[in-house]
């Protein structure tokens, strides 16, 4: 799989192995459905003020949860144009419309949040200072994870292209 | 006759010191959320240039919290509404003097 930016000013991705497209395919599981125990990390508690902690979970969470599950139908709506090729191995490719990639990260990070939480990764897996053993569900969870955190990357790389091409907006 | 002191006349006065000191906004390291994210996230937020938002980013990254901004109540409270919806570990907390 390789990362391009589209004619049209698009994080693309081609040349996507079968495998990988499935994987992709995964980044519209509901998190709260797949991680139940981890997808308690992506409502956190804003302090520890009493009546703060009451308004949030009256209004703010359950407006934040619409807005995460609008993230993840945008983001399924795309990978239902991913198109698969012709030859031998069928590979796909994905091209994300600039103005999805905000529900693209927002939904890939809500995804590696639960799945670390929901796994129990300590910061040396993290960090990659270990192997993961692909013959259990915690090994091919962390996979999932460093691919989720590659997506990530090329579709910052992406928004940053787009930034430099329009010029800095900083208002620093 | 005298007046009788207003006795809850201190305790109000102390609540309104209390309400008007500022609120910080503090976003905690973890571990998951990439540093290029991160820093991403702090432009979009605040507006800030690349560097100070990289500045920032180490701050969370190597000293465990940064705080981010100070101020009212109800706009941390935005600020952290915010943060939350790129799912950073942000939180509010009163300042105490």
């Amino acid at each position: 799989m390789n990362f391009e930016i589209s004619k049209r000013g698009n994080p693309l991705f081609v040349r996507i192995h079968p495998f990988l497209a499935e994987m992709i395919k995964s980044v519209a599981e509901d998190p709260w459905e797949e991680y139940p125990e981890g997808s308690a990390r992506l409502l956190p508690p804003p302090g520890t003020d009493e009546e703060l902690l009451t308004d949030w979970s009256d209004h703010v969470q359950p407006d934040l949860r619409r807005r995460f599950d609008d993230d993840r139908s945008q983001v399924a709506q795309d990978i239902g144009t991913m198109k698969p090729g012709r030859g031998k191995l069928p590979v796909c490719s994905l091209e994300i419309p600039i103005d999805h990639v905000d529900a693209w990260l927002t939904t890939l990070n809500a995804l590696r949040l639960a799945i670390v939480t929901e796994h129990g990764f300590g910061e040396e897996e993290l960090a990659h200072k270990t192997s993961p053993d692909l013959s259990t569900l915690h090994g091919i969870a962390l996979l999932k994870l460093n691919f989720f955190a590659f997506l990530q990357e090329c579709l910052i790389q992406g928004l940053e292209s787009r930034e430099s091409e329009s010029g800095d907006q900083d208002s620093d | 006759m005298m007046a009788k002191p207003d006795l809850l006349e201190l305790p109000e006065t102390e609540l309104s010191e209390a309400l008007d000191l500022p609120w910080i906004v503090v976003v905690h390291n973890d571990p998951v959320n990439l540093m290029s994210y991160v820093s991403m996230v702090f432009r979009r937020v605040f507006g800030w240039s690349r560097e100070r938002s990289e500045q920032h980013m180490m701050e969370v990254h190597t000293k465990g919290r940064s705080v981010v901004w100070s101020g009212a109540l109800e706009k941390a409270e935005l600020y952290v509404q915010q943060l939350h919806a790129f799912l950073l570990l942000a939180t509010l907390e009163k300042t105490s003097h």
